[in-house]
C-alpha cells in the first residue's frame, strides 16, 4: 500500500509540473558528453580522412561522440561542387564519418530547391534549422530542432542560418525561391520553451561570431553556440555571459573537441579545444578510398558544347565569358579582367568542364554595379591599369583604346560604343556585371559599390555553354588598340 | 558597403569577403598583390578569420604579412 501512494505521490508531483511523464528523464548522475564539432568546411574533402581518423580515435574513448556540423559543408572545390550530383562526395564522407546532424549554411542552398532537396536525401543525418519555411512541393525536408538521448542526458539542439543578404541567405536569390527566412534572433526567442524539456541545449548557428555573442548575451538559456559563417578561429572556446562558443576558420584546418560534465541533469562543466586536422598524421582508410574515388572524376571531361571553330586569342574566349555573364544576369555590359582569361587558344571540337576549370581558375564570383557611361568608361581605364595582360574584354559594348605608348603604360584615350556601333551614351545608367577580381580593380565610383550574386563566373560559363549547345567566336573582337 | 581594413575605410560591393576588401586596400596602398598568398586575417577582437570569410557593412579586419 505504502509503494502505492508513493508512486501516486510522484505522478502528481510530476504532473504538477505539466509535463508528461518520460519527457523528464534527467541524468541523475555525473557524466561526459563529448562533441566534435566543425563549420565551414566548405568542401575540404582531402582534410576528411584526417578528420575521421580523429573521431575514431576519440570514438574509442567515448562511443556516444557527437559529430556535428555547423554548415556551409560544400562549395569551395570544384570536386565536389563540380560532381554530377554537385556537393555527393561530402555527403558521402559525412554519412562514412557518422556526423548526427547538420546545420545549414547559406552555401548549402547553392544548388537550388532541387539540389538542396536531393542533398538532404542523400544525407544520413537531419539538417537542423528553425528560421526557414519552405514551400511544401520544394520537397525540402529539415527541422527546428531535435532531441538526442546520450548516456541519459537529454540533449536539444536548435538550429538556424544568417538571413543578412536581403532577408535571405548569401545565395545566389533564385536557389531560394519558394523559401522564406526569418530573423535568428526572433526565431530564437520563440523556441526557448525548449530549455525547460532538456538537460543540455544547445544552438547550431550558421549565423556568425559576432552574432553569437549578442545571442549568447541574450539568451544564458543556451548551454552552447556551435557556431558557423563568419570562419573566427577560436581558441579552444569562448565563455560569453556564461554560455560557451565555439567555432573555427574554414576549410577544416581545424576541428572542436567540446566537453559538456552534466550532472544532476545540469551542465556543471564545459571546456573547447581545437585539434588540428590539417596536421594530423593518420587517416582514415575508407574515407580516404572515397576521396580518391569522388577525385578521379570522370565529370570533369562531360562535354558542355561543341566549339563550331577553333579559339586563337586571348579575345575570342574573353568575349565567350563576358557574353555568358551578360546572358546569365541579364544586364547591358558585361567585362573581365584581361588577365582573367587563362589560356590562349582552343581547339575546335568539344568544350569540357576541366576546360572552363583551366580557362576560369580562380574561383571568382559575379558582382553588378549600377553606373553611368562614363563611370563605366573611368572603371575600365582603372581595371587596365591593374593589369598587366591587357585591356578587359567586354559583351554588349565595344572599346577603341589609345595608349600613351606602345608598353600600355597609360591610356590616352576611350571611347566605348553601343552594340549598335554608335557610341555609348555617356550619362545613361547601365547595369554592368563583371568577375569580383574585376570590380575591385576598377575603383568603382560612388557610394553604391554594386552587389555580389554569390555565382561563380566558371560555374555561369558552364551554363552558358550548356545553354548554348554549339558556340563560335572565330574572328570576334571587342577592342580597337592604338598608339 | 564600407568596411575597415587595418583601421582604414574601404568601400566594396555587399557580398564581399575579407579577401576582396584587403586586395582592394592592397591596390590603394600600391602593395605587392603576390603578397596576399602569406597573409594572417584577423576580426575586431583579434580572432583569426579565413580570408574567403563573408563581410557586413561596418565591420573591421586586420591583415598581417
Amino acid at each position: 500500500m505504502k509503494k502505492i501512494l508513493s508512486i501516486l505521490a510522484t505522478l502528481l508531483v510530476l504532473g504538477g509540473t505539466g509535463k508528461a511523464l518520460g519527457q523528464n528523464i534527467r541524468a541523475s548522475y555525473k557524466t561526459d558528453i563529448n562533441i566534435v564539432s566543425v563549420n565551414d568546411v566548405h568542401a575540404a574533402i582531402e582534410n576528411m580522412p584526417k578528420m575521421a581518423a580523429i573521431v575514431d580515435s576519440l570514438r574509442a574513448v567515448d562511443k556516444d561522440l557527437m559529430v556535428i556540423s555547423a554548415g556551409d559543408n560544400r562549395t569551395g572545390n570544384p570536386v565536389n561542387d563540380m560532381y554530377s550530383d554537385p556537393s555527393y562526395p561530402m555527403i558521402a564522407l559525412m554519412n562514412q564519418m557518422g556526423f548526427l546532424c547538420s546545420a545549414f549554411g547559406n552555401h548549402e542552398f547553392d544548388s537550388g530547391q532541387a539540389g538542396l532537396a536531393r542533398n538532404i536525401n542523400e544525407s544520413a543525418f537531419p539538417y537542423i534549422c528553425a528560421n526557414i519555411f519552405t514551400d511544401q512541393e520544394l520537397g525540402i525536408q529539415y527541422i527546428p530542432y531535435k532531441f538526442f538521448y546520450v548516456k541519459g542526458v537529454k540533449i536539444c539542439i536548435l538550429g538556424v542560418v544568417e538571413a543578412e543578404f536581403n532577408g535571405i541567405p548569401s545565395t545566389h536569390p533564385n536557389n531560394v525561391k519558394g523559401m522564406r527566412f526569418a530573423q535568428a534572433e526572433e526565431t530564437i526567442r520563440k523556441y526557448l520553451w525548449l530549455r525547460d524539456e532538456c538537460d543540455v541545449f544547445i544552438l547550431l548557428s550558421h549565423i556568425g561570431y559576432e552574432e553569437d555573442v549578442e545571442v549568447a548575451k541574450k539568451f544564458p538559456q543556451f548551454d552552447l553556440i556551435i557556431g558557423g559563417h563568419s570562419h573566427t578561429q577560436i581558441d579552444g572556446g569562448e565563455l560569453h555571459n556564461g554560455v560557451l562558443i565555439t567555432q573555427n576558420e574554414n576549410k577544416l584546418k581545424k576541428l572542436t573537441h567540446t566537453v559538456l560534465v552534466v550532472e544532476n541533469g545540469k551542465v556543471t562543466g564545459k571546456s573547447a579545444t581545437n585539434i588540428n586536422v590539417k596536421d594530423y598524421p593518420k587517416q582514415n582508410v575508407a574515407s580516404k578510398c572515397l576521396v580518391d574515388f569522388f577525385s578521379d572524376n570522370p565529370e570533369f571531361k562531360r562535354v558542355l558544347a561543341q566549339a563550331q571553330t577553333p579559339f586563337s586569342s586571348y579575345e575570342e574566349l574573353g568575349i565567350m565569358m563576358c557574353d555568358a555573364l551578360k546572358d546569365f544576369s541579364g544586364a547591358d555590359i558585361a567585362y573581365c579582367n584581361s588577365g582573367g582569361v587563362r589560356y590562349e587558344d582552343h581547339p575546335a571540337g568539344d568544350f569540357t568542364v576541366n576546360d572552363v576549370l583551366r580557362l576560369d581558375p580562380f574561383g571568382n564570383t559575379a558582382v553588378i554595379v549600377n553606373v553611368t557611361g562614363k563611370e563605366l568608361r573611368d572603371m575600365l581605364i582603372a581595371c587596365k591599369s591593374q593589369d598587366s595582360h591587357g585591356f578587359p574584354f567586354t559583351s554588349g559594348i565595344s572599346c577603341e583604346v589609345t595608349y600613351t605608348d606602345k608598353q600600355q603604360s597609360g591610356v590616352k584615350d576611350l571611347k566605348l560604343f553601343g552594340q549598335d556601333g554608335k557610341p555609348l551614351n555617356l550619362n545613361k545608367k547601365y547595369k554592368v556585371i563583371a568577375n569580383s577580381y574585376a570590380i575591385i580593380t576598377s575603383d568603382v565610383p560612388g557610394d553604391d559599390q554594386g552587389e555580389d550574386i554569390n555565382a561563380l563566373t566558371a560555374d555561369i560559363l558552364m551554363k552558358y555553354l550548356e545553354k548554348m549547345k554549339t558556340v563560335s567566336y572565330q574572328g570576334r573582337k571587342c577592342l580597337k588598340e592604338n598608339y | 558597403m564600407i568596411v575597415k581594413v587595418n583601421k582604414e575605410e574601404v568601400r566594396i560591393f555587399k557580398g564581399a569577403t575579407a579577401k576582396h576588401a584587403i586586395l582592394k586596400y592592397i591596390l590603394k596602398k600600391k602593395m605587392e598583390v603576390s603578397e596576399l598568398d602569406e597573409m594572417k586575417v584577423f576580426d575586431s577582437q583579434g580572432h583569426k578569420i579565413g580570408d574567403d570569410a563573408p563581410l557586413k557593412d561596418g565591420q573591421s579586419i586586420t591583415f598581417k604579412i
